[in-house]
């Protein structure tokens, strides 16, 4: 490969670089003393610009570019070469943006940076890469998002209703018929529609020199001048009433459930700081201090674990910490039940069980949804609020201890209008008072109208159907080793919430193999 | 969708993160490990790191599932995990947590095969306060029989929400097959009956608690912004009159296989599936055949193998090949496997799988593969040390591994060391039909392979 001397061209670079500055957004993150540099060119398109008929072809596109080859190398070549340097690339789409996300040992920088280069500018689109590309694309719509993880697929069913009918419902990979009818020109013209100049945000971050980021910036001004027409993205409807879909599937252990509303604000708002507070302490994700686990899980010992969102947060079973890159406009508000136990499951377990209709399910979306309803008509104390602003003050910043993830933040916080999230929402966490929190939460969540997806099994999709239309009490059934222990504030509790009205006004089962139409 | 172009490397770094760019100390880690061991036998290591106000907790507790020797016991170092977060006399649960609040710290804990592993990565100026709270639930924990068994059905609720996993379903069903009598046939969630009866074993885990949660089970590492001096004092303080026990696990030897061994899951909803697993060697910084193994795989079935463009690139049979060996204190299995398109060209790539590990027995790998490979060790090692809880996370390994940090060192020599003649004889020594489990995913009454 061609050995590239930065140096003498700094002056070129830097005068091109300002000509440019106006229309190129570049975000910076230098860090003299790391090992390698990272770069993320942040595209602002995502799969909301699927043409109907075609949902996926953001991501068929993206996914084509990183499993290709250039004009000079194949695909197979390109990981030859960068094998001994374990430089690594990836592409990330989310609904609205899509970033491509490279990562070199500061050795290899020279050596490497033509196949960033190379894949951004003139990628290869042969006909293998994208057949490859489209064959996985399409098992995953039509099998593994079913098959693979109930969890994910109640939070995309979620999604799928929420967003009915607008250009956020389908999935980023896309939906059955819309992947199939992707072809390799549709790739080829979505590139250049939509993968430009003007929609493109540069970020760089690690052991990096001027005159390369300089070489960087005016080597993107060769991608199309073209301003492409973004469609506005779609928003969230709101149900009358709680709208749970049932997906039955055969053999799964347990019930996973979503539910979730739309939510009128973003990053973006000043506001987002209370609801910050007001969700940490409700279901601070993946952490045992939220309401919503230790009511569920740790005093009843329902499931695995229970938390709150406030906005997207990807891959929630794998990740401990958000993660940048989806950052989004549309937002909505959700609870996260993970799998509760099925009524054929605890018969088989506990002989004391034999009787009962419905697993646990039901109870668990009612003390769910009782413990929203009941901080929007309480509020939280000034103890309990203190104490999770102090958490968040140091906790906030654990999302940022890495140089790809710091410069990922910096990047999304753009997307939003601000400078520094993490910086910007700590200085608004602490100015905040009680009464801020109390009343953010008053005026932005409500538990009357929601969308609830429930994953479960076949022998308990009826019943339990049938027990959420008609609002029947659903007493918590547990097993006698545990009920025998009980504390008399909880079986108090387990009463109330056993009769706790849902405003229930639409149940519908669906089988595993029709959803996502 | 985050779509990596490593990702055929996972299961390979994962199985050897404790390797890395040889500097010229001959030492890999481009940090001190410095260790301290109390009188009661309580390792103690600190790695300095560049991360200002931050640092990580980690505390390796050598019992995982590997020390469940008992009947109907499966599972229960896991299950102690989730009890370790119930409280003691001094910080009760909602005490603990308040603490974890005000320190704002990522806090969690997980079990693996070897070991369990409780960590918090917060506020370095907090350090004193973290080491207050772990120590005292180390020594004084102390819940109720009605604690004990609500905290069975969150187990429980994690057991199934991984059931809905296929391939987590044919791995438990793997390794019940492939081992005999080593505690490896069980996974560390346990078996489900077990799980099921975990409510019952209540006066078992104050005996678990006594036998493991001991200093010489037990490593403290502290990475970050702090200094050795601190970290050795608040363990002092802290840990110093932790007491010894005296508890041995007998863990059985598993005897030698003879035959090829079947396992099958018919799921017509999930793709095909096939996972071809080995019984190789056991984890050592002194025997090379681990790393050799490593290398081999990278080699011959990652994306730039001439198997992977074949299958993979061309012919599109398969969509993704993976390949590596566990690192694990005893002997496990080395896997290779395909997620397959057509079920009925699963014979068909067991056939090229073998046919390509026949020829790593009988043909030298190209040196310059060899120098790439152990390039691409040292790179991507070099390149995952930027925060503090990666670095504290590969010395954990090590530490559970073999009970030294500096195994993270020694370990990597090896790779260095590795020549295709001991490719050739690694290969010839594990790749053999009577150490083999095959296991299948497909849409048959039967996996339907040879």
């Amino acid at each position: 490969m061609k050995k590239i001397k930065y140096g003498f061209l700094l002056l070129t670079f830097f005068m091109a670089a300002a000509l440019v500055a106006q229309s190129q957004q570049v975000i910076e993150l230098k860090q003299p003393l790391s090992n390698k540099i990272i770069i993320k060119l942040m595209f602002r398109n995502g799969s909301i610009t699927d043409s109907k008929g075609k949902e996926g072809l953001t991501y068929t596109t993206a996914r084509t570019i990183t499993s290709g080859g250039t004009s000079t190398m194949t695909n197979r070549q390109i990981r030859e070469f960068i094998y001994p340097m374990a430089a690594g690339y990836s592409s990330n789409v989310d609904k609205e943006v899509t970033t491509f996300t490279f990562e070199v040992h500061k050795d290899f920088l020279d050596k490497f940076y033509p196949v960033v280069k190379g894949l951004i500018l003139t990628p290869s689109f042969a006909d293998e890469d994208f057949k490859r590309v489209k064959l996985n694309q399409q098992n995953y719509v039509d099998q593994l998002v079913r098959a693979s993880q109930d969890e994910e697929y109640s939070k995309l069913a979620l999604e799928d209703l929420l967003f009915r009918g607008t250009n956020y419902q389908h999935m980023i990979l896309g939906t059955s018929p819309g992947v199939s009818s992707i072809t390799l020109d549709d790739v080829k013209q979505h590139y250049k529609n939509f993968f430009t100049q003007s929609n493109l945000t540069i970020g760089i971050a690690g052991n990096y020199t001027p005159a390369f980021l300089a070489q960087l910036r005016n080597d993107m001004q060769q991608l199309p001048a073209a301003k492409p027409a973004l469609p506005a993205p779609g928003a969230a409807t709101i149900p009358d009433g709680v709208h749970v879909e049932i997906v039955s599937k055969t053999d799964a252990l347990g019930s996973a459930i979503f539910t979730g509303a739309p939510l009128a604000i973003t990053r973006s708002s000043d506001d987002f700081a209370a609801l910050i507070v007001a969700n940490s302490y409700l279901g601070e994700h993946r952490k045992s201090y939220g309401r919503l686990m230790d009511k569920i899980r740790t005093v009843r010992s329902m499931n695995y674990g229970d938390y709150s969102y406030i906005e997207w947060y990807e891959n929630g079973g794998g990740n401990m910490l958000p993660v940048p890159g989806v950052p989004r406009s549309s937002n909505y508000f959700s609870l996260w039940i993970r799998p509760v136990q099925i009524a054929e499951g605890l018969k088989q377990q506990y002989t004391e069980l034999k009787d009962i209709n419905v697993g646990h399910a039901h109870f668990a979306l009612r003390l769910a949804i009782r413990e929203v309803d009941n901080l929007i008509k309480n509020g939280m104390t000034k103890d309990d609020f203190e104490k999770t602003r102090t958490f968040l003050r140091s906790y906030n910043k654990l999302y940022i201890q890495t140089p790809e993830k710091q410069l990922g933040f910096m990047m999304d916080s753009k997307f939003y209008g601000r400078n520094d999230y993490i910086k910007e929402m700590d200085a608004l966490i602490a100015k905040l008072t009680v009464d801020d929190v109390n009343r953010a939460i008053k005026k932005y969540w409500q538990v009357n109208n929601m969308y609830v997806t429930i994953i479960t099994d076949d022998s308990e999709a009826a019943p339990l159907a049938a027990a959420l239309q008609a609002n029947t009490p659903s007493p918590m059934s547990y097993s006698n080793l545990v009920k025998e222990g009980l504390p008399k504030d909880v079986v108090d509790e387990d009463a109330q919430v056993a009769n706790y009205k849902l405003n229930v006004k639409n149940v519908r089962i669906v089988d595993s193999k029709d959803t996502f139409k | 969708m985050k779509t990596k172009f490593l990702s055929f490397l996972l299961l390979f770094v994962l199985a050897t993160s404790a390797v890395f760019s040889q500097k010229s100390s001959g030492k890999i880690l481009p940090f001190p490990i410095q260790q301290k061991q109390l009188a009661n036998g309580l390792n103690v290591v600190t790695v300095p790191f560049n991360s200002p106000g931050l640092a990580a907790l980690y505390i390796v507790v050598r019992a995982g599932s590997r020390e469940e020797v008992e009947v109907g016991k499966t599972g229960f170092a896991h299950f102690f995990e989730h009890m370790m977060f119930r409280g003691t006399e001094k910080y009760s649960k909602e005490a603990y947590d308040e603490v974890l609040k005000s320190i704002g710290a990522s806090a969690n804990a997980n079990t693996s095969l070897d070991r369990t592993v409780y960590h918090m990565t917060g506020n370095a100026a907090m350090l004193s306060k973290m080491f207050e709270v772990e120590a005292d639930r180390f020594q004084n924990l102390k819940y109720s029989q009605h604690d004990f068994k609500t905290e069975a059905g969150a187990v429980k609720g994690e057991y199934t929400k991984n059931s809905a996993s296929p391939p987590l379903q044919l791995n438990e069903k793997m390794m019940d097959t492939a081992f005999k009598n080593h505690t490896y046939k069980h996974t560390t969630m346990g078996f489900f009956k077990d799980v099921v009866d975990m409510p019952n074993q209540y006066d078992y885990s104050l005996t678990f608690f006594d036998r493991f949660y001991r200093p010489e089970y037990t490593t403290i590492i502290v990475v970050g912004d702090v200094k050795q001096d601190d970290v050795n004092s608040y363990a002092q303080k802290y840990f110093g009159n932790w007491k010894r026990g005296n508890y041995k696990p007998t863990i059985q030897t598993e005897p030698p296989q003879t035959e090829t061994k079947y396992v099958h899951i018919k799921n017509a909803a999930y793709p095909p599936y096939l996972r071809l697993g080995y019984r190789g060697p056991a984890f050592s910084d002194k025997e090379i055949d681990l790393p050799a193994i490593n290398i081999l795989s990278s080699i011959f079935f990652s994306e730039t193998s001439d198997l992977y463009q074949t299958l993979v690139v061309k012919e599109r049979r398969v969509r993704n090949i993976f390949a590596g060996a566990q690192s694990t204190r005893d002997p496990n299995l080395v896997s290779i496997g395909a997620s397959i398109v057509k079920a009925e060209d699963m014979q068909y790539v067991k056939d090229e799988i073998a046919k390509v590990l026949e020829t790593a027995k009988t043909t030298p790998v190209d040196a310059k593969k060899l120098a790439d490979t152990k390039s691409r060790i040292k790179y991507s090692f070099a390149m995952s040390l930027d925060n503090p809880d990666d670095i504290a996370g590969t010395v954990a390994q090590a530490v559970w591994l073999t009970g030294n940090p500096e195994t993270v060192n020694s370990f990597y020599g090896l790779f260095e060391q590795v020549t295709a003649q001991d490719i050739m004889r690694v290969a010839k020594k594990y790749f053999v039909p009577q150490s083999l489990t095959v296991a299948t995913i497909g849409p048959n009454d039967e996996g339907g392979v040879k």
